[in-house]
Parts: structure tokens; sequence; C-alpha cells
């Protein structure tokens, strides 16, 4: 069950505190190799329900890989990673378990639908066929209305600016109605300005009582994205790729980045960064 | 920009001046080089026939071709195994040159018109596999980690993403391929045929009726042109897209 944003944020304190919220992914001394090359080795965590964690390192240190292990996409060499209380890539193929959205850096939209029919691509493909029914339609102006694309819907791909792709493709993620969301550097390719926009939108709606979504794992290579949203910051270290160190950002929402605490949190995890590299 | 439309045609007509002048007086032969206007005259509703004939032959292959050349990619996409095994026979088919190849077609089928409509439908194929195959793996590694995340079947991953995705690249085949048929449908008939246009280029060239021989040209080329604008037209409108994108 999703907690009211009024208990769970109470005057504006992190989300995750209060009563412990249920485990989302528990990862057990997980070992990922391609043939001889060892991208993952020995990796443990867990991430609560409720929580925003990002996945903060250089490139080359494991975190897409990661996130795809999450997302049930690679299965492990050896150990595991659980969603709730049912295995990633078993829960992938039973639709068990959590219900997991997926986002990457390029908005993949397909170029010959327009934004409504895009946002329609998840929903089509459960049902096995191309039916969609009114009820879904509705579903997906709604989500469309959640990322401020309403007067878009019918817009094809090509019309839209970037920001605009990547409102569409994460209104398409929330389409699935996720418990889960994973974000793949989702705003990357972004300018700064659009980018911290989106950061706060997404945050309203993992706020929102809208949608299921509980829990965000976002990979990232900017250190104050990663300070401004995230409860936890996992960061990774390269040569070997491992997860390094664990940040508790405990500063309360909305988070101002002029602020003197944040700019600390950010000069901190700055320093832990270079230090491991 | 409707000016701009009219320049290569007001050059083609000035080139053409320009060789009618020169020919007449250079005084050159009419059996080495007629002068356009004599070219003009030369055509006549036999030439519409054979022309009729050759493009009969040259679409029922580009046609066949295209379809089998696209089943055929499907496969090799879902089986990599046939794209192995198969693809070097593919490659040996497309490096024997067709005329090579035409004799044996005219001796097994005959001097009708299977033989030309087999012979376009070998020339048209290999370019069709080849650019479908391209596209319909052309869509980034990460489109297919979405579909896989939304657990969609291999069936909708064709149908939704790998089969509008490789349109842009079936159709530059197709634009080539279509003017490659019409090749394939004259070499054919140079082998052995009684009607179409390379029958009319066999027997006028035989005959010295230089301006026949030159009407015959003119019209298979203007047939590839045609050709290949009616497809790019359809190509505008399919896929209107892709243009966009591009920009």
């Amino acid at each position: 069950m999703k907690t009211s944003p009024t208990l769970a944020c109470v005057n504006g304190a992190p989300l995750n505190k209060g009563a412990p919220s249920p485990t989302a992914i528990s990862v057990n001394a997980l070992h990922i190799r391609f043939g001889a090359l060892t991208v993952i080795e020995n990796m443990d965590f867990t991430i609560r329900s409720q929580e925003f964690v990002s996945l903060l390192g250089p490139s080359g240190c494991g975190k897409s890989t990661l996130l795809r292990a999450i997302a049930g996409l690679i299965a492990p060499t050896s150990g595991s990673v659980r969603l709730g209380d049912v295995d990633a890539v078993e829960s992938k193929q039973d639709n068990a378990g959590l219900r997991v959205g997926l986002m990457f850096q390029k908005p993949l939209l397909l170029p010959w639908r327009t934004t409504l029919e895009n946002v329609l691509l998840p929903v089509e493909i459960e049902r096995g066929g191309s039916r969609v029914d009114d009820i879904d339609i509705v579903r997906a102006k709604r989500v469309l209305s959640l990322v401020r694309l309403t007067d878009f819907e019918q817009s094809y791909p090509h019309q839209l600016s970037g920001g605009m792709q990547q409102r569409a493709a994460l209104a398409r993620a929330l389409m699935s109605d996720p418990d889960l969301l994973l974000l793949d550097e989702p705003f990357g390719a972004l300018d700064e300005l659009t980018r911290d926009a989106l950061n706060e939108e997404l945050l309203a709606i993992w706020r929102s009582t809208e949608t299921r979504l509980k829990t965000i794992v976002m990979v990232t290579h900017s250190i104050p994205e990663a300070v401004a949203l995230s409860d936890r910051i996992f960061v990774f270290a390269p040569r070997p790729a491992r997860l390094a160190k664990v940040v508790d950002i405990e500063l309360p929402h909305p988070r101002d980045q002029e602020n003197m605490a944040f700019m600390q949190s950010v000069s901190q995890v700055r320093q832990l960064v270079r230090s491991l590299s | 920009m409707k000016l701009r439309s009219f320049i290569p045609a007001g050059f083609l007509i000035g080139a053409l001046c320009l060789w009618e002048a020169a020919v007449r007086t250079l005084d050159v032969p009419a059996y080495i080089l007629p002068p356009p206007s004599v070219i003009f005259a030369a055509i006549d509703r036999n030439l519409f026939a054979d022309l009729g004939y050759t493009m009969m032959e040259a679409m029922t292959g580009f046609l066949i071709a295209s379809g089998f050349a696209f089943c055929i990619a499907l496969l090799f996409v879902r089986s990599p195994m046939l794209e192995r095994g198969l693809f070097p026979i593919a490659i040996t088919l497309k490096t024997t040159p067709l005329v090579a190849i035409a004799p044996l077609l005219v001796l097994w089928m005959g001097t009708g018109w299977w033989s030309k409509i087999t012979a376009a439908a070998l020339i048209c194929f290999f370019p069709v596999l080849v650019n479908t195959v391209k596209g319909l793996k052309a869509a980034d590694a990460e489109y297919y980690e979405l579909f896989r995340s939304l657990h969609a079947s291999r069936g909708e991953e064709f149908r939704k993403l790998r089969i509008p995705y490789c349109l842009p690249y079936l159709f530059s085949a197709l634009k080539i391929s279509s003017s490659l048929a019409i090749v394939g449908a004259i070499v054919g008939e140079f082998v052995g045929a009684t009607h179409g246009l390379g029958y009319l280029i066999m027997i006028s060239s035989s005959h010295l009726d230089t301006d026949i021989l030159f009407s015959a040209i003119f019209a298979a080329a203007g047939a590839g042109i045609v050709l290949f604008h009616a497809i790019s037209w359809l190509e505008q409108r399919l896929i209107f897209w892709h243009s966009a994108e591009l920009e």
C-alpha cells in the first residue's frame, strides 16, 4: 500500500522517515559476468519501498548493468536480485511481484506514433493485441497531464523538444503503473534548466497519490542531481567496479540548491567520488 | 521554387537542341546518330506495346522478388542460424552476373515472359534482402530492452518495432531494385524474346534502325525514372516521420 504523502512527508521531512517501509529490492552476493569480463562482483544491498536511490559514479562501473539486473533484463551469474519477495527475472517473466517501469537517457519513442499512441504502447502489449479501450485512453490522457503534455497528445516525436520527448517517455513508463521506476540517466541529455524542471516534476509525481509509484532507482553522473533527489546515494567506484559507499542525504524537501547545507552535501559527495577514482 | 524545378528540364531541352543542331550541321549519318526530332518521330504504338510488355515483366519480377526477399529477411532476423547458412548462397547469387544466367533461364522457361520475370526477380532480390535485414536490426539495442521490459513477444517486437523501423531501409532498396528490374527484363529479352524493349533494341540495331534503337533506349530510361519517382512518392507518404527525423 502506498502511504499518503501527507503521512510520509510531514512538514517536508524526508519520505523514508517514520515507520520502516518494506523492502522493495534486495541484492544478495550478486555477481554478473559477460564472458571473461566481471562487471559486478559480490554486491549486497537493500532498497526499501518509499525510497529514492541514486546510483552515482563514472562510466564503466556497472551502474547500468545493475539497473538492468534489477529490471530482470540481465540474469545474475550468481547471487540474486529480488523485487519484494520474487526473483527479478521471474518477476519479469511471470508478471508477478512488483510492477517495474523503465526509462533511458534516450526517449526511445516510436517515431511513427503520436505521443498518445506511444504512451499507450505498454497497455497494447499487456493486452496482447492492438486493442485499447476508452478507459486506457482516459488513463493515458491523465498520465500525459501529469507530465504536462496534454496539448501535445496528437504530436509526433519529431515535433516535440528534447525535454518533451523525455516527458513522453516518463509518461509511457508511468503507464505500466509501476511500483518501482528504474531510470538510466533519464534527463542526462537535456540542458540543465530543463533537467532541473523535470527532476522537480519527477519528485512531485513520486509524492503524489495519483500513481502506485513508491520506489525510484536512478543512474546518474550528476552529483547535484543525486543530492537534490535522493534519500540515499550509492557511490560506485571503477577498477574494480564496486559499490564503494552509501551516503544518506537527510536534507528536507524541497531542496534549495543555493542552500548552504545542500552545497555542503554536494561537496562532501564530490570529495568522496574523487577519493575513490 | 516552381522556377527551380524547371531548371533540369531547361537544360535537357537545351542539350537536345544542341544535339539536333550538331547532327544537322556536321551531317552525321542517321544510322550513327539520328537527330532527336527523328528519334521522337520514331515513337509509335509498337514502341508503347513493347514498353508495356517489358514493364509488365519488370514489375512482376520486382514485386515477387521484393515480397520474397522481405519474407526471407524476416526469417534471417528471426533465426541467426538460417542467416549464417543461407546468406553466402544469397551473396553467390548476387555476384553471379545476370547476363551469364539469362541464357539458362530462357533454356528452361522458354522465350515467353517467365524467363524475363525470373531474370528481373533475380536482380531485384539481393538489394531488398540486404537492406531489409539491415533495417530489421537497425533499432537501438535499448529499444529491444524497452520491449522486453514491457513483456512484448517476438511477434509484437517485429510488428510494433522492427518492421516499421525497417521501412526507410526497405524503400531505399525498392528504389534501387525497381530500376534494376528493367535491366533484368531487358537482359532476358536480349537472349530470346518476341516482344519487349530488349527485343526491339536487338532487332533495330541489327537493321541499323538507329532512330528506333534510340527511342527504345529513351523508353527504358523513362520507365526507370517513372518507377523511381513513383516509389519515392509512396515512401514520402508512408514514412512521414523519417525525413523529419533526419532534419
